[in-house]
């Protein structure tokens, strides 16, 4: 009882708004001792270690392809034949960049493709937006056999459709559906031939604003899981304040979910961007140059000595001139990408 | 304690629920609100009914026939039956062995996949030092391993090359045997000693050689884990913890169950994509048929046969899965 009293601690009122207290501390090695040497601390020690060196092992197998890029995109002939030269280039060369920049066509290539990219994934971040609102918060009728349609697009591949898919653009009418039955669609009734659409940017413009896109499903089910975390009492304050639906949308749930709309951005930009399918189908040669195209051997470049290794070096070079734009805008954006998805609270 | 957080999510949930809400307000208005919805589907039904359903009716079509190019630009289509569709199963001698032998390959990546992401993420959810670096590293691939930097990465010689530092420098040829992350050797003298069988050691060495493209396939996966394992309340853990679990049994009785639904989607959400990835080896055979000789009817015969697997395949998994999934609110 009396050793209690003298060990607990002494509260003194120094002024009026401060006070001190005085205790007994237990001495430093005490405390020491009990912290660090315990087999406790060692697992969490230990635990640590090994933690840190397996992210820094699998960061290093997920880096180590884009260091031989850079790396291979650098070399010479003479890099090639040479034995010692493993990952260090010994007589660094730009000459496949340039090559490739001036033979491959380069910038009209990375223009169009900006153009392309930036359409696409600017309409379907919206888009995507816009229909995964209408699923999480609207009970209307048909929604849930409508999201199934939704997940549907999902699952059928397009490689699987990619014929019909040809057809459908390069004969494109409205009334497709009509035209099994009649073999005239509404636009072939009115102007007496269907549209081409081949080689030009509308097939990919008319599938995105569709939220038909590449991977839209998914985009619209990320959006619709974000939304269902909007508390409703956001949107009935807004209905009270006199706006529509729409407006609400626009100037209340639009800014709100701004993290999650740069998410969905950087995915469909880089995936639309590094894209070859879409590009294969819908664009010919004789369409406008996209970045896929860049990928070859320039003409001016001579690969004969080592030629394997020296065309995948080209191949690498083309690589690292196509995800360059990316990375950049990838260093930016990846703040917001983690942020989104924490913030969206995907539950099944 | 106990009683308190375990009931606070309920709480949180119930906010965002429509339920208390239709009290206060008449059913006009609401059924007015709930048709305003189709607004914001519109996109989707136009697209659905102009683009979408003529895609896939006139695929199925051109699966049951045979295109005829006209010299004028143009095609006939004459029906033919299930003529593709014998000569895909039947008389096809490879398409059947693809299938089978591309669809057991992908079954055994599935679970790799979804374990491996979701190890990941609980790792990227920790704090520690240097965590958003790893986190901005880790979702790279993501980014920018797709499409067509895929297609130049799976055909790099030189990857194998360079990071083979073992072979002599004499010889100075790059061999992929030495590339491997690990030797075949290794895990097979670790199993040895725990006796389970050389399918297992083999599946292990394979998935040990191909932990590049495991990382690079569970981009998006990671990422739906790691919106699920911050949805987690800490208070859970905290009352956890006070009840003297260790971190191994939170683990298994807090983050599995309340992940589980993202098991769920993440599970077929990795089918979708492997199954219809284009590096496949069923869908580049399907692509390598497209470019043959009437090969646009026959692909679409194969492709509806392959989709036909794979909704079965789906619904098998979600089937099996939705019996283990733990949903917290159900009131």
């Amino acid at each position: 009882m009396n050793i209690q009293e003298t060990n607990a601690p002494k509260v003194k009122k120094e002024t009026k708004n401060k006070i001190r207290v005085e205790f007994d501390r237990t001495s430093f090695w005490k405390r020491f001792r009990l912290k660090y040497i315990s087999w406790n601390f060692l697992g969490t020690v230990i635990w640590k270690i090994a933690r840190f060196l397996l992210l820094l092992g699998i960061s290093y197998v997920i880096l180590m392809p884009f260091f031989t890029k850079i790396s291979s995109s650098f070399m010479s002939a003479d890099d090639f034949v040479d034995a010692t030269v493993k990952l260090i280039p010994k007589y660094p060369t730009l000459a496949t960049y340039k090559a490739i920049i001036r033979d491959n066509g380069y910038w009209t290539a990375l223009i169009n493709s900006t153009i392309l990219s930036l359409m696409c994934a600017v309409i379907q971040t919206l888009i995507c937006a816009m229909i995964g609102y209408g699923f999480a918060k609207f009970k209307f009728k048909g929604n849930k056999i409508l999201f199934a349609f939704v997940i549907l697009t999902m699952i059928v591949p397009h490689r699987t459709v990619q014929f019909s898919m040809f057809m459908q653009f390069s004969f494109f009418d409205i009334g497709n559906l009509l035209k099994i039955f009649t073999g005239k669609g509404i636009i072939e009734m009115i102007t007496g031939s269907s549209v081409k659409l081949i080689n030009t940017f509308w097939p990919l413009a008319l599938l995105s604003l569709t939220g038909l896109g590449f991977k839209n499903g998914l985009f619209i089910f990320m959006m619709r899981q974000y939304f269902r975390g909007v508390p409703d009492e956001l949107e009935e304050s807004a209905y009270l304040d006199g706006y529509g639906v729409v407006k609400t949308f626009v100037k209340i749930i639009i800014p709100l979910s701004v993290p999650m709309m740069i998410t969905v951005f950087l995915f469909a930009f880089s995936w639309q961007w590094t894209d070859n399918f879409y590009t294969t189908i819908f664009f010919t040669t004789m369409g406008p140059k996209l970045l896929p195209t860049i990928v070859k051997i320039p003409s001016s470049l001579d690969t004969s000595v080592a030629s394997n290794m020296f065309n995948a070096a080209v191949n690498n070079a083309s690589a690292m001139l196509i995800i360059a734009p990316l990375i950049i805008i990838y260093l930016f954006c990846q703040r917001y990408l983690i942020q989104g998805i924490e913030r969206s609270g995907i539950v099944g | 304690m106990n009683n308190t957080t375990a009931k606070k999510p309920v709480k949180i949930k119930t906010v965002n629920r429509t339920a208390p809400k239709k009290r206060r307000r008449s059913v006009g208005l609401d059924k007015k609100k709930a048709r305003s919805g189709w607004i914001f589907v519109a996109p989707f039904v136009i697209g659905l009914l102009i683009i979408y359903i003529p895609i896939i009716v006139n695929s199925i079509l051109y699966s049951f026939g045979e295109i005829k190019v006209l010299t004028g630009g143009g095609f006939k289509l004459t029906m033919v039956g299930f003529k593709n569709y014998n000569e895909a199963l039947a008389g096809n001698p490879d398409f059947v062995r693809t299938l089978v032998s591309g669809i057991k390959e992908l079954l055994l990546d599935i679970p790799a996949i979804v374990i491996f992401s979701l190890f990941m993420a609980v790792l990227l959810n920790q704090k520690m030092w240097g965590r958003a670096v790893f986190r901005a590293i880790f979702f790279v691939p993501v980014i920018l391993c797709t499409g067509l930097i895929g297609q130049i990465d799976s055909t790099n010689v030189l990857t194998s090359y360079m990071s083979d530092t073992t072979s002599s420098i004499d010889t100075g040829a790059g061999t992929d045997a030495v590339t491997q992350v690990v030797s075949a050797t290794d895990i097979q003298w670790m199993f040895n000693s725990m006796k389970v069988g050389t399918g297992i050691t083999q599946y292990v060495v394979k998935l040990m050689n191909g932990i590049y493209d495991i990382i690079n396939r569970s981009g998006v996966q990671m990422l739906i884990f790691l919106a699920g394992l911050q949805s987690i309340s800490p208070a859970i853990y905290e009352s956890c913890d006070i009840d003297g679990a260790s971190a191994w049994e939170a683990f298994w009785k807090i983050t599995i169950p309340m992940v589980s639904p993202m098991i769920l989607v993440n599970a077929i959400y990795t089918i979708i994509d492997a199954l219809t990835s284009s590096s496949n080896s069923v869908m580049m055979f399907i692509s390598n048929i497209y470019s043959g000789t009437n090969g646009h009817e026959l692909s679409a015969a194969m492709s509806w046969v392959y989709f036909l697997i794979v909704i079965v395949i789906i619904a098998a998994v979600a089937g099996l899965l939705s019996l283990f999934v733990f949903y917290q609110r159900r009131d």
